[in-house]
């Protein structure tokens, strides 16, 4: 027994805080790329994550595959990112710098709002996959199956992010524009488009963050507040516009939550500001900051 | 000029005057409800309810022959702004206020009306009854936090052992299902394996789990509510708890086992003050599920009946008094008398004001739940096995007795 709790519990921990610091992980990587891309915070980041959620509660519904509801949740919700990103934010790069800014925060306003009238307030309930309700007992230990698979899933979504981003053409050219979008401009390529595939992409990674943590938690109108504000710690403690930063930054805090909640659970949401003010106070720019942008 | 001055000055002064008249006359209840944030869902029952009665009121000729108003604010779930909402009502005249489906911040409403010697009108499980809290203006047509759990031990440890924990939210009402909790485990000889204190607003409960395995227990308390019961009952069943353990809920609501969907399972138990099926017990249960249902396409919760029943109670009581802004004689008219109200005639213990009510302790139904019928009633608890006497509640023993774990 190690302070009053068998070895296998520590074990099962940190199984579950690399869960939950996953989704942390698939928000704070989408946040990172927005910033890093457009120099714009995205106070509407965890209402795309809201939107992930009842967009796999709608495709699961219509199609009775959770799978194929996952896929569209992600496309359908990265599309509505593209058309907002194109009609509105587009607008505003220009103004002063908290235009943008003002922007995402009136969206994070209006459509859980308007989620609310379309969808009632009643949440919305999105059942486990077949196949990964349960757990996998590995001796004494419990692995739920489904968390499991967020793990697995955020670190393919990660590879492929990094395949994506270090080896396409596409990926080479949305690096150049984070570091100086003029000179992209000026070697003639079409920053514009550059900027809405960029918000879009960072839009998409929160949905599917919703869309997973949808079974586990119901789709409400509401899920995302918090949300974006616990994606906004883990995007300092990684640094600003760093998706490498995002990534650690999303696994620290999962590990945070989980070993705070088994001793105190009461300070478990509180834990996760402390350790931010921590890491800042040692590194001021966050883990990887600017020097390790996209 | 100055003629035209007077004038002015003349016909505004008529004109208020016969506002604050015609105002003085006209009954009015403000409440403050959460319409956002994570108890939305039920906070918009409560409103349903409540409208349901002013409704019922004035088809009936209103109070004293005219409309009575019922006024409707969001408070938030933050007790900041329940003050700020009260103290609007208060500056506009109201003397009737009421709402909150937080304990916390039903205190906090109940020291304000003390304080402006209104009267207020929980609509939730709170202590206003008990110690300290009680003034004289403060009322609940809710339940004590001590009494559901009094129902629910009583059935767990008689059905599904001895050995329990417990999982609560980390704020006031939480706090005294908890001391009631421990005071009946004592009283039944359960074995006490530990708590689990979360802060509000939590979605994910994952982590708490490896400890809860680790123990063992026969029976899992949890006492928290809305979309935080959802989601922490959908993780319990994700891994396999409600199949090695039973769960009790200090507090369940229809909504929340709709939205937990086939998690909420016959493992799965929760006590409630009201729920739909009891219109097979009460006459005037039926009528009022039915004309909720019509109206509003579901039956009332058990926040909607307490809304319902307190807007219907405080009016009523105007009726009967005949005056709607003499709050003292308003009080004294409800502590006398017995009203009418879903489950029967119910009534106000003079002593504490705590409403005489009974408490429904309702089983999942899992994949088996359709549309609304989400849960079988397994029993109705009279209040005479929950609620404890008024010296004791005027001494707040013996759950005020208590030393929680972890404070």
């Amino acid at each position: 027994m190690l302070f009053g709790f068998p070895p296998e519990i520590y074990l099962m921990q940190i199984v579950f805080g690399l869960a939950l610091g996953a989704i942390y992980v698939l928000l704070a990587s989408g946040l990172s790329i927005i910033f890093g891309l457009l120099d714009v915070i995205n106070f509407a980041h965890g209402t795309f994550y809201m939107l992930g959620a009842y967009a796999v509660y709608v495709a699961v519904s219509l199609t009775g595959n959770f799978w194929i509801g996952l896929v569209c949740a992600v496309l359908i919700v990265a599309l509505f990112g593209a058309l907002t990103e194109w009609t509105l934010l587009k607008r505003l790069y220009k103004e002063e710098p908290f235009y943008p800014l003002l922007l995402t925060f009136g969206m994070a306003v209006a459509i859980p709002d308007a989620m609310k009238f379309i969808f009632g307030l009643i949440g919305k309930v999105v059942e486990y996959p077949s196949g990964l309700v349960g757990a996998i007992m590995a001796g004494p230990i419990l692995l739920p199956k489904y968390r499991l698979f967020i793990i697995v899933l955020t670190a393919f979504v990660m590879i492929l992010l990094w395949l994506f981003l270090k080896k396409s053409d596409l990926g080479m050219i949305i690096r150049a524009a984070t570091r100086d979008s003029l000179m992209v401009q000026v070697l003639g390529v079409n920053v514009s488009r550059i900027w809405t595939v960029g918000f879009s992409i960072g839009v998409g990674l929160a949905a599917l963050g919703g869309a997973v943590a949808a079974p586990m938690v119901s789709a409400v109108p509401d899920m995302g507040v918090e949300m974006t504000v616990e994606c906004f710690v883990v995007v300092v403690i990684g640094g600003l516009g760093s998706l490498g930063g995002a990534i650690l930054g999303g696994l620290i805090i999962g590990q945070v939550v989980s070993f705070v909640s088994l001793f105190a659970g009461d300070y478990s949401n509180v834990a996760i500001f402390f350790a931010m003010a921590v890491i800042l106070l040692i590194r001021p720019r966050g883990l990887f900051g600017e020097a390790g942008r996209l | 000029m100055k003629k035209v001055l007077w004038l002015l000055v003349s016909a505004f002064a008529l004109v208020t005057c016969f506002s604050t008249v015609t105002l003085a006359q006209t009954a009015r209840f403000g409440e403050a409800i959460p319409l956002t944030g994570p108890y939305a869902a039920m906070a918009e029952d409560m409103k349903r309810g409540s409208m349901l009665a002013l409704e019922e009121i004035n088809a009936a000729g209103g109070v004293l022959g005219k409309p009575a108003e019922v006024l409707i604010t969001d408070s938030q779930l933050k007790a900041d702004v329940t003050i700020r909402r009260f103290k609007d009502m208060m500056d506009q005249g109201y003397k009737f206020i009421g709402g909150s489906l937080s304990g916390g911040i039903s205190l906090v409403g109940n020291e304000f009306a003390c304080k402006n010697k209104l009267l207020y009108m929980a609509f939730c499980h709170t202590s206003i009854p008990v110690g300290k809290e009680f003034c004289g203006y403060g009322f609940t047509s809710a339940v004590i936090p001590y009494q559901p759990a009094s129902a629910l031990a009583n059935y767990a440890f008689k059905n599904f052992g001895k050995k329990w924990m417990s999982l609560t939210a980390d704020y006031r009402w939480g706090h005294d299902n908890l001391a009631a909790w421990l005071v009946n485990s004592e009283k039944y000889g359960g074995e006490f394996l530990g708590n689990i204190y979360h802060p509000l607003g939590t979605r994910d409960f994952s982590a708490f789990i490896p400890q809860i395995l680790a123990k063992k227990p026969d029976f899992l308390v949890v006492t928290n509510y809305g979309t935080d019961q959802a989601s922490a009952i959908k993780q319990l069943a994700e891994l396999g708890l409600t199949k090695k353990m039973k769960i009790v809920i200090s507090k369940t609501h229809i909504i929340t086992i709709k939205e937990t969907g086939a998690a909420f399972d016959e493992n799965v138990y929760g006590s409630s003050t009201f729920y739909w099926h009891l219109q097979d017990k009460y006459p005037e249960a039926k009528t009022f599920v039915k004309t909720f249902w019509d109206k509003y396409g579901s039956p009332p919760s058990q926040d909607g009946e307490c809304a319902y029943t307190a807007t219907k109670v405080v009016f009523s009581a105007m009726n009967k008094a005949g005056v709607v802004d003499d709050v003292d004689k308003v009080i004294e008219t409800i502590v006398s008398n017995k009203w009418p109200s879903p489950k029967g005639p119910t009534e106000w213990r003079p002593c504490d004001h705590a409403r005489l009510q009974s408490i429904c302790i309702l089983q999942g139904k899992g994949a088996k739940a359709k549309d609304w019928d989400v849960a079988t009633l397994v029993a109705e608890v009279p209040y005479t096995e929950t609620l404890e006497s008024c010296e004791n509640n005027k001494k707040d023993i013996p759950y005020g007795q208590v030393k929680l774990p972890g404070k």
